[in-house]
């Protein structure tokens, strides 16, 4: 499962003209300003921002967590804003990964259950092949019986993107996936996630505020005041900060 | 630390309700008991000194025991003799009678649903016609305006009264108003007043009366009064005041009251102590949820102390807002009790409702108390947490080992037996043994609590199974999250295992009753016929016009009729009162086998003859052909003579005597019961004969029947079927009652739901995040519920169908001797326990499914 060039050109998921606005008159916060951006398929995105700059709420909204107050979010060719509340759950279900700061996995649930978890919820049998490559590459293979309180943060997080990538979704967000742990289990997160894009083709849209973790990024979206106001391709960590630098935050 | 209590309570509002709720109803059952019965008995009171003012004294026989209705008459010659004391103005004898029934214009009998049909002769004293006149003689009757009205009776038209003796006709002559001029003080019993004369024939009390009222005449003292009679009259007889009449009276009555009261509290005390659980769950759950706050509150200087009193100080205002609201609500509902009361037939004067200084101390010591002493563990628990808690990610609070729990929850547990077992076999009617049976209880169900977390996991995993096979996901975590904190389950379904243990415990007694019963008509019963009062209900049913028995007895289709009277305290055997029963010895054993073990009841002077069943006899130290010194409530003593021993005692009791010898002692000439056979039936050689001397005896009984609208017969099925279907109303209406203790398990369940719910909010968003739909996450809590509430549902049901069998073996033989089970009644309690649970979690699982999932994920 390696994507083809043509498949690269695809968008995964895009914005138009997507706004979103909490309170009205005086106290009216645009925590998204009517943002176009696509996300390519078989990338790896990183958004970044200063804390308000609306990349949680971007992500969100992409995500179908949360919805705009006007402009269109779509996911392949699924238009968001004209989904129902459940809808909007199967979508998430069938067609959406996610990958939270922390706390990810249920903790009644071993390893391979929280793995197989959508599949589970949708009722449906999977695609086992899969999910064997899946749990194969966090090389936790032997560790997949056990309890989230027995593994470490690191393989917790391996988990958690093996349950994203476990449904073959279209495109998988990823909210500071690493903001919770040390410098070494970043890496050990980053890299996994960075060779599903290259191994397995995946598409993966990662919100962070740590340069190094965007890094491993193929593009840097920048974001202020919800408005995309930059972005860099092949980004380097060095890059990033002088980019951030100049954008004063 | 009082501001930190009150600020967590107001930020858990729904919380903070429903454990408030749950207190509530248990001060309200307090409050409402003791309100409505202070109240009862200041209206008794003064209706009692209404009864009273007929007269400045009372002439009765002095009666060492037995009821009103059982005791000696003043003969007329005595009457005459208090009417010549000096000072004495007038006299007013007077008779009663109990179980006198007005046949209504529809042939329907007028049947108060509680309280008795009482027959009086007309005293002008207490009796204040309305309308019409006072009866005058034969054939005339008045009625009381109550009574009359309800059932449209009217002065000059005839009606037909069921007496102890007949049923006759009567005109209706005039209405009255009892106690007062202006009201009628009546308690819902009916009341037909006949002249003097006329009440004694019809009553068959012509030797005398049961009181003589004495009006002084101007002028005289009347304690001077009271004082020469009682020289002239001597120890036989008392000379009462009206002080000492009316608070006899009220003595009466508050026995009623007191019952009234006792089942009240018992409701009370099923409701505070299910409440306890539910508070103690709370409480733990709360300290369980803020560990990381309380270890903040540590880290920044609080002491141990000082966090635990905050836990307390939270649970105090819980108490004392549940207290102020409960005494509220207990009022309203005194208000609603006597409401009901009238609706079922019990129509109290009104009066102002009483809420005496007492009941207010202990509807607080009763909310604030359980409230605070059920946060005492939780309190401990949460100094114990340490300042790292703060910091640490997931900090488990320490739980008490499973072993440890094994052991101390099995020695209280254990304890709580031993001291049913002890009060079990203690006799019954003490009041020792009703605190070792409740102090057992309470034991055993704190006991059982304490073990029950040990089996919560392995049970709610091995309930879950089918669960999670059948329903996936929803049905998986369901499953898990019951058995993720064993105490928390266990502490759940304990609050409904008490009710259902109770409901339980009820079900399978009533059933070991019914099928004792069922074996007796099998192998006791030899009569065809059996005769009673066709008034419906509970308790024993009144009895009926003797005539019926003389008129069934006289067809030629009837070999015989036997007649049963009783009486409670009926004789006194060693200083000791005993129920007695009297019927016709000679053909006793013809119409019930008594297992007669030793002798003949139809042997000897059946004026002197007693029957004993063996505990008597064994506790006397009697053999057949023994004597036996009996005192009666008429004062008379006789040296009784045991004729037969027997073993079943569901017929006739312990001490049997026959009618002849209860004539001559008794004024009471009703029948409880009679029982008649068909002539020539075992003799019958064909079927066919046999069903032909079936259908003309019974057409033969049913023509005198007919005549007697109070009075039904019935054949052995369906006598069969009314004893049947009646005890199993009786045990449904108290399992209804204890089924109220499910209403605060509900709201235990809702509390304790809503706060695991609260506790996984993070998780939740994650699960709904992933892709789980609001119906999954409904369904998860739903099977959660459902695991819960089926364990607390077994778990009771065990408990009580063994508290149900130990009661069973402890009961007297006379009164139970088979141990049955009724599986179908215990299923369909676990099945309405499954179903209590999945409506207790509707409110958790709509807000569960309403929950932003943004919020719940940014949740920690």
């Amino acid at each position: 499962m390696t994507s083809s060039p043509t498949q690269a050109l695809a968008v995964a998921a895009r914005a138009v003209a997507a706004s979103k606005i909490y309170g009205s008159g005086d106290t009216e916060v645009r925590a998204l300003d009517a943002i176009d951006v696509a996300f390519d398929q078989g990338r790896f995105t990183a958004i970044m921002g200063p804390s308000g700059s609306g990349k949680s709420t971007l992500m969100h909204c992409m995500a179908g967590l949360d919805t705009v107050t006007s402009g269109q979010v779509i996911i392949g060719d699924t238009d968001l804003t004209t989904l129902s509340e459940r809808d909007l759950t199967l979508l998430r279900r069938d067609s959406v990964g996610f990958v939270f700061q922390a706390y990810n996995l249920v903790p009644t649930l071993t390893a391979i259950e929280n793995i197989t978890l959508p599949m589970d919820l949708a009722g449906a049998k999977g695609d086992t092949e899969w999910v064997d490559e899946v749990v194969g590459a966090t090389g936790l293979a032997d560790r997949v019986k056990h309890r989230p309180n027995e593994l470490s943060g690191g393989q917790q997080q391996r988990v958690a993107v093996a349950r994203a990538l476990a449904g073959k979704p279209q495109i998988i967000f990823a909210d500071e996936p690493t903001g919770n742990v040390d410098s070494n289990t970043a890496a050990e997160i980053l890299g996994f996630m960075r060779s599903a894009v290259d191994q397995m083709g995946q598409t993966i849209v990662m919100v962070t505020h740590d340069p190094v973790a965007a890094s491993y990024a193929d593009r840097v979206v920048f974001l202020v005041d919800g408005k995309i106001v930059d972005e860099l391709e092949d980004p380097t960590p060095q890059g990033i900060r002088d980019h951030m630098t100049q954008l004063g935050a | 630390m009082f501001r930190i209590a009150l600020r967590s309570l107001i930020d858990k509002k729904l919380r903070f309700a429903l454990t408030t709720l749950v207190v509530v109803i248990g001060v309200m059952f307090v409050v409402g008991s003791f309100t409505l019965t202070d109240s009862l008995r200041s209206t008794f009171a003064g209706l009692a000194q209404d009864i009273a003012k007929g007269a400045d004294l009372t002439v009765r026989v002095d009666q060492s025991f037995g009821g009103d209705f059982e005791r000696a008459t003043v003969p007329e010659a005595v009457a005459g003799q208090v009417a010549g004391v000096e000072g004495v103005d007038r006299v007013r004898p007077e008779v009663a009678a109990l179980n006198v029934f007005i046949v209504d214009g529809d042939g329907e009998p007028i049947r108060p649903p509680g309280p008795p049909a009482l027959g009086f002769s007309f005293n002008p004293g207490s009796f204040f016609v309305t309308q019409g006149r006072q009866p005058a003689g034969p054939g005339e009757f008045a009625a009381d305006n109550v009574t009359a009205a309800s059932n449209d009776l009217r002065i000059g038209e005839s009606y037909q009264i069921n007496g102890p003796l007949d049923a006759e006709p009567f005109e209706l002559v005039g209405l009255f108003n009892f106690g007062s001029p202006d009201s009628h003080t009546g308690l819902g019993q009916t009341m037909a007043a006949f002249e003097l004369e006329e009440a004694q024939r019809f009553f068959g009390m012509e030797d005398g009366y049961q009181a003589v009222g004495v009006l002084a005449s101007a002028g005289a003292e009347v304690s001077e009064v009271q004082a020469r009679l009682e020289a002239v009259l001597g120890d036989e007889y008392r000379v009462i005041t009206q002080e000492v009449e009316a608070a006899e009276q009220e003595e009466d009555f508050n026995q009623v009251v007191d019952i009234f009261n006792t089942v009240l509290l018992v409701f009370a005390f099923i409701a505070v102590f299910v409440s306890a659980f539910i508070i103690n769950n709370t409480f733990q759950i709360i300290v369980g949820q803020r560990v990381r706050e309380i270890g903040l509150w540590r880290a920044v200087g609080a002491t141990p102390r000082q966090v635990s009193r905050s836990v307390i100080t939270e649970s105090a205002i819980v108490g004392a807002l549940s207290t102020v609201i409960g005494i509220g609500l207990g009022l309203a509902l005194a208000l609603v009790l006597r409401a009901v009361l009238e609706v079922i037939g019990f129509p109290l004067p009104p009066g102002p409702l009483t809420l005496q200084f007492r009941t207010v101390v202990l509807a607080a010591v009763v909310g604030l108390g359980v409230t605070m002493v059920s946060s005492i563990a939780p309190a401990i628990r949460a100094r114990r947490i340490s300042p790292v808690a703060a910091l640490s990610q997931d900090f488990q609070l320490g739980a008490t080992g499973l072993r440890r729990r094994l052991i101390t929850g099995g020695a209280v547990f254990a304890a709580g037996v031993v001291s049913l077992a002890a009060g079990m076999t203690a006799g019954m009617d003490t009041a020792p043994t009703f605190v070792l049976l409740g102090v057992g209880a309470v034991l055993a169900f704190v006991g059982m609590n304490i073990v029950s977390p040990v089996f919560a996991r392995p049970a709610a995993s091995a309930l879950g199974r089918p669960l999670k096979a059948a329903f996936g996901v929803p049905g998986r975590l369901g499953r898990d999250n019951a058995a993720r904190n064993p105490r928390r389950t266990a502490s759940t379904a304990g609050a409904l295992l008490i009710g259902l243990a109770l409901m339980g415990l009820a079900a399978v007694v009533g059933e070991s009753i019914k099928k004792t019963f069922d074996n007796i008509l099998d192998n006791a019963v030899e009569a065809d016929y059996f005769i009673q009062s066709s008034a419906t209900g509970f308790g024993p049913p009144p009895g009926f016009p003797a005539r019926v028995a003389d008129e069934i007895e006289a067809l030629d289709e009837i070999e015989s009729v036997m007649r049963i009277q009783w009486a409670f305290s009926g004789l006194s055997v060693e200083g000791e009162p005993r129920d007695i029963v009297a019927a016709d010895m000679s053909l006793a054993d013809d119409h019930f086998d008594g297992q007669v073990s030793s002798g003949d009841m139809a042997a000897g002077d059946p004026r002197t003859a007693l029957a004993l069943h063996s505990d008597s006899a064994e506790s006397l130290g009697v053999g057949v052909g023994d004597t036996v010194e009996a005192t009666f409530p008429d004062n008379q003593t006789e040296t009784l003579t045991v004729v037969a021993i027997f073993e079943d005692a569901a017929i006739y009791g312990n001490w049997l005597i026959d009618g002849a010898l209860w004539d001559r002692h008794f004024n009471r000439n009703d029948l409880a019961f009679a029982s008649a056979r068909i002539a020539g039936l075992s003799d019958a050689a064909s079927g066919v004969e046999q069903a032909a001397l079936l259908e003309q005896s019974r057409a033969a009984v049913n023509d005198v029947i007919d005549r007697y609208p109070t009075v039904k017969v019935e054949n052995q099925a369906e006598f069969r079927q009314t004893q049947e279907s009646q005890l199993t109303a009786f045990i449904r209406v108290i399992q209804v009652l204890i089924g109220l203790s499910f209403v605060i398990a509900l709201i235990g369940i809702i509390n304790t739901l809503s706060l695991s719910v609260f506790e996984r909010i993070h998780e939740i968003g994650l699960l709904r995040s992933v892709g789980m739909t609001r119906k999954q996450l409904r369904r998860s809590i739903y099977w959660e519920a459902l695991i819960v509430a089926v364990f607390g549902g077994l778990l009771g049901v065990a408990v009580g169908t063994v508290f149900g069998v130990a009661t069973t073996l402890a009961l007297p033989e006379s009164f139970v001797q088979v141990v049955a089970v009724p599986w179908l009644d215990l299923v369909v309690f676990v099945a309405i326990s499954a179903v209590a649970g999945l409506l207790a979690a509707i409110l958790p699982a709509v807000r569960a499914g309403r929950m932003n999932i943004l919020d719940a994920i940014a949740h920690e």
